[in-house]
């Protein structure tokens, strides 16, 4: 059973758990434990499943290690410490996994000093042995790995990866047979996506192979659900849920949070002005803390900040870039000065979200949204590092959908309204590898093997013919006899129903294949034959000979590509027709959108009743009594306040989540017609919606659509046809009973994106391997044609497992084809409304989705003028 | 689609028809393709020797044909003769065979050790070029060492890249069909099954594979593109060069 503990055990009750000598170290080095360690150190003792969610800084790790190690001492002093691993710990992030192994290693120094101190030379006598530790990921060296192979630590620090790889070498699991405890820290980065997946099979097949159950532990800075998270912590047994207690420790940090706006009006300030105003403020909170931490949403935005604030207030090395692209040693620097304490900021994209030691932070910075309230908890929870200060957190928005998306957003973190997570189920790419590597280790009955897969959760609900598949497709059924030697990865048995391993490479082959983060391929950029660096090959998919594109700061004419080649001439202009953000943007999540539409329905109900005592001549209040209950700034409230009001005025109506607003308009530069879908339920959602949208109406008015997806809505492009109101509703329609999964399933069948999905899916599924014999191949490499290798597996079979899981992919990860069936299904039941208008000029509200699908704060001017001439059309209209 | 009083380019399907030698003449089928793949470690579908076979039906069946000309490159490892390309092998030449087809092949640079089979497949074998009547047929690799009134060659893959309105490049495979030194000249796409070939109007003209049509004027011949069951003339591959080079103009930056 599944339950959340709400009452903690006493701080003596906790403490009475621990072994002496932990006991007295932890009472020696902390005045009193942690909210989560209350829960934690009884529970953990008892040998339950224990998942807890706190914030960073709360002594979380602690929580889930003391009982660990008290329980290692207790071994350690009755001389029954063996050289074998008792413990593993698996973080998504190397960096995390060293700062572990760095905090550990000094408690349980100091706690056997004490040991050796008090027993003397009985330490010997009685074979009192040091708990020890060490760490295994994709950096350890090779002569450390023998050397863990010979004697392996008690508590091994590692990454879903190198747990994967070590629970296929025979003899490495030996040492994992007496293993009594699992930790998986910052759950929430893992649940959610393919690695988790990975890991949760993992960890199956080693409970499997240990032959006993091991007390897993969870540990997460924001889970939401938490139920669910804990159902992927635990798997099932005998198809029922395995035991676990839940924790919720992530009340406790306070949140000081404001959403700003760098000027009060941020459509005729000229962008300089808005530019200048924005690093002001930037400066003078440097100024004002010891330390700060500026997030921006892109690698690009990271480094642009930090050459602005070196540029205009002469900052010099007390400033710092970090992000994914820096090495690994530039990044490790970093961290160790922000921890000294020796750095006044530091900049970065995603990679100091996690849980990375970097000392005491005095305030965060958010450049732009971060579109989610989980990742703005976790930001802004950077600041303030232990759990009793509060987290200050600045968001500085530089448009007036970004403003007022950051106002709600913060208002939701500060009420724990978190973003949910959903787990990928079923993913047949994944699994295919890990009947691979199950093979490699045991001959399996097919039922068994089944069975062990099925107590993952992620493959609780598994569909016995899709697993049947696999294990066809693996075997190589698929080709004929003669060739199933070359393309068969495991034997199958059908008589006896057994698979098991095929040939003698097969654990080298998989060694080097496996994993599920797809080769990010990087394309050449070269310029008169000489290399001038590299772009992503998604990047490389937006190109058309002639955009212009920044690289390492230079602008370049795209000119054609070649296999992963990419040629480029010198640009003539200075601005890039592609911004080099175009697919590292964070699309806005389901939660939050709703949470916008909450917002914008209070507030434009708040105006119109303010309207109306205007009219009576009563006072004007009621809209800004609502914005100071916002985490806002001046600024910010006259901003969103004019923004809404406008809104209202032109179009008499502002669309929230109950209320789809669809507006007939022009473009006001080529003069077709626009279909503006005002649809409040994330990016994800809108994908999913907008490509059934232009479907439909595509088909209503025999034409081609085109299509722009963003946060709060979508625009179909109609050209030079208009659609009437009858139409609309008769697609409304046909879309609330349509099957739109089939629909979709067509539509994204000629997409780059299911070229690229396909080829990604293959890679994990060992249909197409990076590595094998010494060749290092992709698809694109061999120029061979996917449409056709994507025709020619649908002519094999239309349930072929790896188009299977593309599809999969792209409808449940990607987009988001289930909450865009619930939409349709709410419009159908009439929950959701909808309202056609018609307008000469794009409202307000759907400028920023005219002037661009994705945007960043950092890089706006060109956009600009355009807003202007749109904001300028309707304040002609409404006489504002 | 009528190229002239003697060549025909069979509808949707990248082989042509000479009518006085009542022969269809393709190139590049690299059989054994799959297997060779595999070898490397990609399982794709046996779907190339299927598709080739259905073409030269779908060619043969309201035309009279007795000679079947490969020009180039019928198979594909370099190194060897692998069990499945000798299997594709067979099976392409007994069905020829059945057709009532003689077969003719000119090497190609994949064609290494093809020799071996030339007794027990019955098929005629011409080390660098051929010339039967007023056609000259080679591969292309190479220039070839005479001219004809048609010179018919393979070798480049030729293909032509169009951008969508969303900005996404689709490619054709297509003939290639100009002047060279007083005769006509025709480039025959690839029938290998998997290949997209190389988009003759987007990439530049130092980078194709064959010196004859480095040296041809690529420019001015006129590409026939083939896809979706038919085949159309598209113009001189200067004009597509220019079309897919302004694509990007028409749009908001």
């Amino acid at each position: 059973m599944i339950e959340q503990l709400e009452k903690p055990f006493s701080e003596d009750d906790s403490l009475a758990v621990l072994n002496r000598y932990v006991r007295d170290w932890f009472s020696r080095n902390f005045e009193e434990l942690t909210p989560p360690q209350r829960f934690s150190f009884k529970l953990i003792s008892q040998g339950s499943n224990t998942l807890i969610t706190a914030p960073t800084g709360s002594g979380k790790t602690m929580s889930g290690f003391l009982s660990i190690i008290s329980r290692l001492f207790d071994y350690s002093l009755e001389g029954r410490l063996e050289e074998r691993v008792y413990c593993v710990y698996i973080s998504p992030l190397r960096s995390l996994n060293n700062d572990i192994f760095r905090n550990l290693t000094r408690p349980l120094d100091e706690i056997y000093g004490e040991i050796v101190k008090e027993k003397g030379v009985e330490v010997i006598k009685n074979n009192i042995q040091k708990v020890s530790i060490g760490v295994r990921t994709g950096d350890t060296t090779q002569q450390e790995r023998r050397q863990q192979l010979a004697h392996p630590p008690n508590i091994l620090v590692t990454t879903p990866e190198s747990l994967a790889i070590m629970i296929n070498s025979k003899r490495f699991v030996e040492h994992l047979k007496g293993m009594e405890f699992v930790l998986i820290d910052e759950l929430h980065e893992l649940a959610g996506n393919k690695r988790g997946v990975h890991l949760s099979l993992s960890i199956e097949r080693l409970e499997e192979m240990i032959g006993r159950p091991v007390t897993r532990i969870g540990l997460g800075a924001t889970l939401y659900p938490l139920d669910e998270a804990a159902r992927f912590l635990v798997g099932t047994k005998d198809g029922r849920e395995r035991d676990c207690k839940m924790v919720d420790a992530s009340w406790q940090k306070k949140l000081d949070v404001t959403a700003s706006s760098p000027v009060k009006d941020l459509i005729y300030t000229d962008g300089d002005a808005i530019e200048e105003s924005l690093y002001k403020r930037i400066d003078s909170t440097i100024r004002a803390n010891r330390t700060t931490l500026v997030f921006t949403n892109t690698r690009s935005g990271t480094e642009r900040v930090i050459f602005n604030l070196k540029k205009r207030f002469g900052y010099g090395e007390e400033i710092a870039a970090h992000h994914s692209s820096l090495s690994r040693e530039s990044r490790m620097e970093v961290e160790d000065l922000l921890k000294k304490g020796s750095l006044k900021c530091a900049v970065t994209s995603t990679s100091l979200e996690l849980g990375v030691d970097i000392g005491s932070i005095d305030e965060v910075i958010q450049l732009g949204s971060p579109k989610s309230v989980t990742r703005a908890i976790q930001r802004i929870g950077r600041a303030g590092h232990s759990y009793k200060e509060t987290a200050k957190g600045l968001v500085i928005a530089l448009d007036r959908d970004d403003l007022v998306e950051c106002a709600v957003m913060l208002d939701a973190a500060r009420k724990r309204h978190l973003d949910s997570f959903s787990v990928p189920k079923n993913a047949l790419d994944v699994l295919a590898q890990h009947i691979i590597g199950m093979s490699l280790t045991q001959k399996w009955d097919v039922d068994k093997a089944f069975e062990v897969v099925r107590r993952a959760y992620p493959y609780n609900t598994l569909d016995r013919h899709d697993f049947n598949a696999l294990i066809e497709y693996l075997a190589g059924n698929y080709v004929g006899l003669e060739s199933r030697r070359v393309y068969g990865k495991i034997w199958y048995d059908e008589k006896e129903r057994t698979f098991g391993k095929r040939g003698a490479l097969a654990q080298a082959i998989y060694m080097l294949n496996l994993g599920t983060i797809p080769d990010e391929v990087a394309v050449g950029v070269f310029k008169d034959k000489k290399w001038v660096g590299n772009i992503e090959e998604e990047f490389l998919a937006r190109l058309k000979p002639g955009d212009i594109f920044t690289l390492g700061g230079r602008l370049y004419r795209f000119e054609y590509s070649k296999g992963m080649k990419c040629y480029v001439g010198d640009a003539k202009t200075s601005e890039p027709t592609i911004p080099p953000w175009y697919s590292e943007q964070l699309p806005l999540s389901f939660e939050l959108a709703n949470e916008i539409g909450e917002f914008r329905s209070r507030l434009s109900a708040a105006l119109g009743k303010e309207r109306g005592r205007a009219k009576r001549g009563g006072a004007n209040d009621k809209a800004f009594a609502l914005l100071d209950d916002m985490p806002v700034d001046a600024n910010a409230k006259a901003a969103i306040r004019d923004y809404f009001t406008e809104q209202l005025s032109y179009a008499g109506v502002v669309p929230d989540n109950r209320l789809m607003l669809v507006e007939e308009t022009q473009d006001l530069e080529k003069g077709t017609t626009l279909l503006v879908f005002h649809s409040l339920y994330g990016r994800r959602v809108n994908d999913a919606l907008s490509r059934a949208f232009a479907i439909e109406i595509g088909e209503t008015l025999d034409a081609d659509v085109g299509m722009v997806v963003s946060d709060n809505g979508f625009v179909l492009d109609l050209g030079e046809n208009a659609l009437t109101k009858r139409q609309l509703e008769a697609a409304m329609d046909g879309l609330a009973s349509a099957n739109i999964a089939t629909m979709l399933r067509h539509n994204i069948r000629k997409t780059e994106m299911m070229k690229r999905r396909f080829r990604h899916v293959a890679a994990r599924g060992f249909m197409i391997l990076r590595n094998y014999k010494g060749y290092k191949i992709s698809v694109g490499k061999q120029q061979l044609n996917s449409q056709l290798l994507l025709k020619a597996v649908e002519e094999m079979d239309q349930n072929f497992p790896i188009l299977k899981e593309t599809y999969r992919e792209i409808l449940n990860d990607v987009l988001d084809l289930p909450r865009a069936q619930e939409v349709l299904a709410m419009i159908r039941k009439k929950e959701i409304r909808y309202r056609f208008i018609r307008t000469d000029v794009p409202s307000p509200f759907s400028h920023k989705m005219i002037t661009f699908g994705h945007a960043d704060v950092i890089m706006m001017k060109s956009r600009h003028q355009y807003l202007q001439r749109l904001h300028k059309s309707v304040m002609e209209q409404i006489g504002g | 689609m009528i190229l002239n009083d003697e060549v025909e380019l069979v509808e949707g399907e990248p082989i042509a028809y000479i009518r006085p030698l009542k022969a269809l003449v393709m190139a590049d089928l690299h059989l054994g393709y799959e297997a060779a793949m595999a070898k490397r470690g990609m399982l794709l579908p046996h779907a190339n020797l299927k598709s080739i076979l259905s073409s030269i039906e779908n060619a043969s069946s309201v035309r009279e044909v007795t000679t079947l000309i490969v020009n180039g490159d019928i198979k594909n490892d370099f190194s060897t003769v692998g069990q499945a390309e000798s299997n594709e092998l067979y099976d392409f030449c007994s069905r020829a065979n059945a057709l009532g087809m003689g077969l003719v092949l000119i090497k190609g640079n994949h064609d290494n050790f093809i020799e071996r089979y030339r007794e027990a497949f019955r098929f005629e074998v011409h080390r660098q070029e051929a010339r039967i009547g007023d056609f000259l047929f080679f591969h292309g690799e190479e220039m070839p060492g005479s001219l004809g009134k048609l010179m018919v060659m393979g070798h480049e893959h030729p293909a032509i890249g169009i951008y969508d309105a969303a900005g996404r490049l689709e490619k054709l495979k297509c003939f290639l069909y100009g002047r060279y030194k007083g005769g006509n000249l025709l480039v025959l796409p690839a029938m290998n099954y998997f290949s997209s070939g190389t988009a003759v109007n987007i990439e530049p003209k130092g980078s194709l594979l064959s010196p004859l049509l480095r040296n041809a004027g690529v420019e001015s011949m006129e590409a026939i593109a083939l896809g979706y069951g038919s085949t159309l003339a598209f113009g001189k591959v200067r004009e597509l060069r220019r079309i897919a080079a302004a694509r990007h103009a028409g749009r908001r930056g």
